[in-house]
């Protein structure tokens, strides 16, 4: 039964998720964008693009590139309906405001208002380390606090470690994820704009997690940004973006590229909270490599966007390296959650361990889709790999592909999956105890995803929980 | 067996068809969605020559057993209706064979029969540069119940031979089909095999096979779980040698509700060996209470031995219970220093770890003649590899 309270709750979290155009409905329409290129892409919108970022030839030329490998490239008919995406009716680039903002004051009072809005002060205020938000395609806020500069972390938006930092950006730019990777990678490589760069010296160990937030905003804008991190020896660092858009609509496109160093003996965990509207295409190229005995650990979470075709990887390159994957999807109505991981042994002695929690519910689709490799000379290397989907109701669906490839004979590798309902014991069990059905539901589910959250910082798996709470309101008859 | 020297329009009809669609089906190359493991740039398919296959058939006492190509005349309508109603023609193999199918075999189970004497189909991979189009139509009528056993099998190592089989096996109402596939034909043969059940209401199927021989080629065996309250339970085993690449692509696809379905499939690869095994459990909208199982384990002998396990899920109903395992691994370091501690030789410490690997898929089956046959093969064909 709904008390007064569970209403009100219900209403505030509402405008968490699907419900942007009641809580945050705005497009900020009176905001004035500095630039804005027009919709569509062609070598003149790149040449705009680079030109208006006043960037170094070789970039203009990786650039130019990029484009001609994304004509070249058939667009993929694996996984979800990408058809659907019209190409010339996206806005590649918008440039929201003159310049970054160093500091909370200087940041325009309508976008602080969105930031409001979003609760980012509120984060910060408590312990964050650092907080980059990209408003449109442009860092307009970033502050790291003055700890991690005086150690030597550089934490900032990708176009301004160009500038500053051009040679360290351009001895790792696109080593792991070339331009030609793919067509969304070589879309991304082409019209590029704002995203992360963190580095981590030798050593240092980053004790808060650093935060990035990002939002769509314009009307068939996309949103291409571009994110580094390296790690040298011995080396830190927590890096988590959490997504949310406002309703629109017609179709977006998220098409980021993230790259990964970590160095020797270092440890990189990023940690993504997606919740794009949904009417977003989300269509991310994500992979990290791993040297000698570094531990890298992707936790992802995939609760909003229309289709999101997502599949973090990591390649362990050195000896004992160490690889995680943690993912949770949650599929609802119109939706499709593409989502998995790899993970490339290369060296002997690696290991690796994946964990995929879904679940679908009102006609939702949740794939399962990722690749374990051993390959020739990994020898002792181990992994595990379990993927379990929980399905609420008979329109939805669930898909696993897994696939596993293995040249060492002394590998160790194992997989699992199971797909399921909501078991009547468990639900009986927990009815028997006072809870009413709903309840008992959200109970089970927020356990049967609680291996994930219990990895995420704690405001995060708080909100994770609620916006599965939510999508799990009126789900039983 | 002799040959048909006319045929009926109906046939004549499938024929042509077949051999229409050979011309617009191209052979698979490592681009073609489920081919990517399977290499089949060393097959030129047109230097094999179609032929007919010298099988022998035995024992089915209370069941018709016939060669296809008898049925033809002698069970016309039945044909008619059954042949190829399992298998659709969308691959180039399965054009191939019905635009070519020389012979083989018909078993009719009618209705409340009970077979208890085991039927027996030999088919000879025994002549170089021969194409065999074999085909065997397996149809149980209600309450019936029957044991096939077939074994595809060459002479000696030296046959560079083809084998392209069609095998429907239809289980009708409350019917009991246990059937049993050997293959150990020689390793410069190709194999491709399209293997397809349906299984109807309260019906069981029990699919064994053992997969020894070729050099490459695909195997599949489909189960449609097609009538409530079917079951079926597959168990596979293959062991690799050197030169050889064995594929295996299975489907259990649950149709109605109140199914269950029982998949296990183990592979033991020597150096030099490869293996894929892709499975797919399918469970279509509305095939409520569906408990599936699927499971894949390999065991490699060498550094030198490479496998893929490609296991999947699509679940389009909500009150099931669907798991897959798969696991690639070697023979266990601690075991075997435990083995030899005791006294056993490396080699010998090594066949028994294998032969324990083995046992849980023989333990799968019931006690009995199939289940001696099976262990007795999976020993002896042990002793070939190792």
């Amino acid at each position: 039964m709904a008390t007064p309270e569970a209403v009100a709750e219900k209403r505030e979290l509402a405008g968490i998720n699907s419900d942007y155009k009641e809580k945050f409905g705005f497009n900020d329409s009176e905001l004035g964008y500095a630039y804005k290129a027009p919709k569509g892409l062609s070598r003149e919108i790149v040449e705009t693009i680079s030109d208006y970022k006043d960037e170094p030839q070789w970039m203009r030329e990786f650039r130019l590139k990029a484009l001609e490998h994304f004509y070249e490239r058939p667009t993929p008919k694996w996984g979800g309906n990408l058809d659907q995406i019209d190409w010339d009716d996206i806005h590649y680039f918008v440039r929201a405001s003159e310049k970054n903002s160093r500091d909370w004051s200087e940041v325009p009072d309508d976008i602080k208002n969105t930031f409001d809005r979003l609760g980012i002060p509120e984060a910060e205020r408590k312990f964050l380390s650092g907080v980059g938000a990209q408003y449109e395609s442009e860092v307009v806020y970033h502050q790291v606090n003055e700890k991690l500069e005086a150690q030597g972390v550089i934490f900032t938006d990708m176009d301004t470690a160009l500038r500053e930092h051009e040679d360290l950006v351009r001895e790792h730019w696109a080593t792991i994820i070339p331009a030609n990777d793919n067509k969304l990678a070589a879309l991304n490589s082409a019209v590029w704009s704002g995203g992360s760069f963190v580095y981590v010296p030798a050593g240092v160990k980053v004790e808060m997690p650093l935060q990035a937030y990002f939002r769509i905003n314009t009307e068939n804008m996309g949103q291409f940004e571009r994110t580094l991190i390296i790690t040298e020896e011995g080396a830190d660092v927590h890096y988590i973006e959490g997504c949310t858009a406002p309703v629109y609509s017609s179709d977006s496109l998220h098409s980021a590229v993230v790259e990964i160093v970590a160095k020797k003996s270092s440890r990189v965990r990023y940690t993504t909270v997606q919740n794009w509207s949904q009417n977003v295409f989300n269509l991310v190229t994500k992979r990290a490599v791993a040297h000698e005995k570094a531990t890298m650990e992707w936790v992802d979470c995939n609760l909003g966007s229309k289709l999101t075709m997502k599949y973090p990887s990591i390649y362990l390159m050195g000896p004992e390296a160490h690889g995680e994957i943690l993912s949770i999807a949650f599929a609802g109505e119109g939706q499709h959650q593409d989502a998995g991981g790899k993970i490339i042994h290369a060296a002997p002695k690696t290991s690796s361990s994946i964990f995929s929690k879904s679940i679908s519910k009102d006609g939702g689709r949740s794939t399962y889709r990722g690749l374990l490799e051993i390959a020739d000379g990994a020898t002792e290397s181990r992994s595990k790999v379990v993927c379990d989907a929980l399905l609420l109701d008979e329109d939805s669906r669930s898909d696993t592909y897994p696939t596993i490839r293995i040249d060492e004979n002394d590998a160790d590798v194992g997989h699992e999956a199971t797909v399921s309902k909501i078991g009547d014991e468990q639900l009986f069990y927990l009815q028997s105890r006072g809870l009413d059905e709903e309840e008992a539901s959200k109970m089970i589910v927020n356990g049967f995803i609680e291996p994930v959250t219990k990895e995420l910082p704690m405001e995060y798996a708080v909100e994770l929980n609620r916006l599965i709470e939510l999508q799990m309101e009126g789900s039983i008859g | 067996m002799a040959e048909v020297a006319t045929e009926p329009a109906w046939l004549e009809e499938r024929r042509r068809e077949g051999a229409s669609l050979v011309e617009s089906l191209p052979l698979p190359d490592h681009k073609s969605k489920g081919w990517e493991f399977t290499d089949l740039s060393k097959l030129d398919i047109d230097s094999y020559e179609e032929s007919g296959a010298e099988a022998e058939v035995s024992g089915g006492e209370g069941a018709t057993v016939v060669s296809l190509a008898d049925a033809v005349s002698s069970h016309a309508e039945l044909l008619e209706a059954s042949l190829g109603s399992l298998v659709p023609v969308e691959d180039p193999f399965v054009a191939r064979n019905e635009a070519g199918w020389r012979d083989g075999v018909l078993v009719h189970v009618p209705r409340g029969v009970k077979v208890t004497e085991p039927i027996r189909i030999e088919v000879p991979v025994d002549r170089s540069g021969a194409a065999i189009g074999w085909r065997t139509l397996v149809v149980l009528e209600e309450g019936a119940e029957a044991e096939v056993w077939e074994h595809w099998s060459s002479p000696g190592d030296e046959v560079d031979g083809l084998l392209n089989s069609v095998v429907e096996l239809s289980v009708g109402q409350a019917a009991t089909l246990r059937y049993v596939n050997t293959q150990d034909i020689s390793e410069k043969s190709w194999i491709f095999a399209t293997q397809r059940a349906h299984v109807e209401r309260d019906a069981r199927l029990d699919w064994t096979a053992l997969g020894f021989g070729s050099g490459g080629g695909k195997v599949r065996m489909d189960t449609k779980l097609a009538g409530p309250g079917s079951e079926a339970r597959v168990t596979g085993g293959y062991a690799g040698g050197p030169g050889q690449h064995l594929d295996f692509d299975t489907t259990q696809e649950h149709a109605a509700p109140n199914t269950n379905s029982d998949l296990a499939f183990r592979g033991v690869l020597a150096a030099g060996s490869t293996a894929v095994w892709r499975g797919m459990i399918k469970v279509d909208p509305g095939a409520q209470q569906t408990d599936a199982f699927q499971e894949s384990r390999n065991l490699l002998l060498s550094t030198d031995a490479h496998a893929d396990a490609i296991p999947g899920l699509e679940i389009l109903a909500d009150d099931v219970r669907c798991t897959h395992a798969a696991a690639i691994a070697q023979i266990d370091k601690e075991q075997l220093f435990y083995l030899t501690s005791r006294g056993l030789d490396p080699a010998g410490a090594k066949t028994l770890i294998i032969e324990g690997f083995l046992e849980s898929l023989v333990e799968r089956l019931a006690e009995g003649p199939v289940r001696d046959e099976v262990s007795a093969r999976l020993e002896q064909r042990l002793a070939e590899i190792l």
